[in-house]
């Protein structure tokens, strides 16, 4: 297993630790799903769960809500053990993935039905559910239902709903899914805007890589029930502590190599280094290849453009070689006559040997 | 569909089910409106002449037939129908509101339950139905009667002399109504409770609510139709019904439909056997009215969420 590193990011986290999840486990039948998770959030932070389907990070995110008993290990709010608090005395918010708006209550009865459940005096109610609704600029829509809503609006009444009764801790599952591409997007930065200007502790999961390096000052990468890195959005794709999170985190082309005397040769003449010995699995970010157009004498990495495809600004090629290998890259628009096309033999260079990262095999 | 292949060329019978399965026009339904009509709206019509009719028969056939108001407003000045007709409706809401109260916990039992319990519930809901109700009513008289379970158990356990009198009575009567009903009001209960989001009960709690508070505030509410349209299925049945009140009351129990069967078979009196079945009817239109419209009070969310 890596070494789980955790460490700050610069302007995130400060102070005493809000949550802390200390060595919990989550057992359905033979099949475990938390294998003694441990993690903490300070005041003010964002902390995203970031796994593929089935790793655990929404159970390990309803056993911080309290939906689920993990059957070994503590949450821990503010120091104060949760073991013995039930859901509904909790300290947290949740923003449910489907949102979960009640369908039968308009939005101003839905973001006031955690004040009723407390008894609050109608007078106050209706002045801070007003409040909530000016927070997440629904001010108006109140005497509308959940279902005249469109997703984003859902997606706001949700945070209000659990803003108003605030909570010490944010707990949103994977709250982007139900919206479209470009909503999401704009989403996630606004989103990250209010919970910083609120300076609330929130912990969210997804399985978005882009997602999660948009919201977080911290991202947690789940394999398997376990914690496989815990570290800065930037450290994490520039220091992944293995291939994993090196696959998951940005896509990678990687290949198997031999390491000898703390280099590892790279397959177009350069070398890396390493403090690695023995076989290695190297991994190169596409934007660290460059490729060109061979001249008719050319050696070394010469492939064949068998795909390319416009992403944004950049051109992402798949290039295939002799052996049945496959790299991507990416790079820059250039002269557009002077980009391959498929079909065409290129060269394939590392920009930067120093970028690339190696890990045992 | 007919457009893809040429009609030419293709068997008659093919085409014939092309344009009936089509959805153009009222086709798919001619069946079912053929037999609505033989069966029910004809001898509606033919109940209806003879409850506003004077009648003349002579060897079972219908001699003379003049239109006649008599039937009617006698009926309406008769005391008897007053009371019969204020006992049937009386009978009928009391078992619809306690098919309610027994029959949502039970989907409540269904909703919070794992498969097993679930299958279990499902199993025991239909079971009964599986049974006629008659057989069920014959039931009902060995628990009760005089040397029923009922009386037996409690003269052995020493908590009464003699054996108390249920059946003959409206109590036998009312016991075997919900009992009958009871699945009636759970089914679709469940179907409402099968379809419910689990995640609003957590949205719930995790917003403050306790158990109480989520049931009252969440799936109650969410439970309506359900509630609305079991309602209105058991107050129909139980308003109409005919072998509870007659088995398990002995004969002198009277609601509108033992008076509708006492006139027609006993009396040989057509026309106020019709007059009373024709109130029966309108009442009882009545009754769902009034269940509809509750019941729309209590679901406007699914209106708003439709415009």
């Amino acid at each position: 297993m890596s070494v789980v590193t955790e460490a700050g990011r610069p302007g995130g986290a400060s102070g005493a630790a809000v949550v802390e999840a200390r060595e919990i486990v989550k057992r359905y039948g033979s099949l475990t799903v938390l294998d003694r998770c441990s993690l903490t959030a300070a005041e003010g932070e964002i902390l995203t769960l970031l796994g593929p389907s089935g790793c655990g990070k929404t159970t390990l995110l309803r056993c911080i809500a309290g939906f689920i008993t993990p059957d070994a290990g503590a949450v821990r709010i503010d120091g104060a053990d949760m073991g013995p608090v039930p859901v509904n005395r909790r300290p947290v918010g949740v923003v449910f993935q489907s949102y979960a708006l009640f369908p039968h209550l308009t939005v101003a009865r839905n973001v006031g039905y955690g004040l009723r459940m407390r008894g609050a005096p109608a007078a106050q109610i209706a002045a801070r559910v007003g409040a909530a609704l000016d927070t997440v600029s629904l001010a108006g829509l109140g005497e509308r239902y959940p279902s005249q809503l469109s997703g984003g609006q859902q997606q706001r009444v949700a945070i209000a709903r659990v803003l108003v009764l605030q909570p010490r801790v944010l707990l949103l599952d994977e709250p982007f899914n139900a919206l479209d591409a470009k909503l999401r997007s704009s989403m996630q930065v606004e989103l990250r805007h209010l919970i910083k200007q609120l300076g609330i502790t929130a912990i969210f999961v997804t399985h978005d890589q882009e997602e999660a390096m948009t919201l977080s000052d911290r991202i947690a990468v789940m394999r398997a029930g376990r914690i496989e890195q815990l570290d800065g959005p930037e450290a994490i794709y520039d220091r992944p502590a293995s291939a994993y999170v090196a696959d998951f985190i940005g896509a990678s082309n990687a290949w198997s190599a031999e390491a000898q005397g703390g280099r590892v040769p790279l397959p177009d003449g350069q070398a890396m280094a390493t403090a690695l010995a023995g076989p290695v699995k190297v991994m190169v970010r596409p934007q660290n290849l460059a490729i060109a157009k061979p001249g008719d004498d050319a050696t070394g990495w010469i492939g064949e453009v068998r795909f390319r495809r416009h992403v944004g600004a950049m051109m992402e090629y798949e290039v295939g070689f002799a052996d049945g290998s496959v790299i991507r890259t990416l790079a820059l628009h250039g002269d557009r006559a002077a980009e391959p096309t498929p079909g065409d033999r290129v060269s394939v260079s590392v920009r930067d040997p120093g970028a690339c990262m190696a890990f045992a095999a | 569909m007919t457009g893809a292949r040429p009609a030419i060329g293709r068997p008659v019978h093919e085409r014939l089910a092309d344009a009936l399965l089509s959805g153009r026009g009222v086709w798919p339904a001619v069946p079912a409106i053929v037999a609505l009509f033989c069966l029910a709206v004809v001898p509606f019509v033919i109940l209806l002449s003879l409850g506003f009719s004077d009648v003349v028969f002579s060897r079972g056939e219908i001699v003379s037939q003049t239109f006649s108001l008599e039937h009617i407003s006698r009926a309406l000045g008769d005391t008897l129908y007053w009371t019969t007709f204020q006992r049937s409706i009386t009978l009928a809401v009391t078992t619809t509101l306690l098919c309610m109260l027994l029959g949502f916990p039970v989907a409540y039992l269904f909703l919070i339950g794992g498969p097993w319990t679930r299958r279990i519930i499902l199993v025991l809901t239909i079971a009964p139905i599986l049974t006629s109700g008659i057989v069920r009513t014959y039931a009902w008289i060995v628990i009760l009667g005089g040397r029923g379970v009922v009386n037996a158990t409690l003269q052995q356990l020493g908590l009464i002399d003699a054996p108390l009198r249920i059946i003959n009575t409206h109590w036998a009567v009312l016991i075997g109504m919900v009992q009958i009903h009871l699945p009636i009001m759970i089914l679709p209960l469940i179907a409402v409770m099968s379809r419910h989001d689990r995640r609003l009960d957590e949205a719930s709690a995790n917003l403050g609510a306790t158990r109480l508070g989520t049931l009252r505030h969440v799936i109650l509410p969410l439970s309506a139709p359900g509630l609305g349209t079991g309602a209105a299925l058991v107050f129909t049945l139980s308003y109409t019904t005919f072998v509870v009140p007659q088995l398990l009351g002995g004969g002198n129990y009277l609601n509108a439909a033992t008076m509708v069967y006492e006139q027609v078979v006993y009396a040989l009196e057509w026309s106020k056997g019709s007059v009373t079945a024709v109130i029966l009817m309108a009442t009882c239109l009545v009754g769902l009215v009034i269940i509809a419209g509750l019941t729309n009070l209590a679901t406007g969310w699914t209106r708003a969420a439709r415009s």
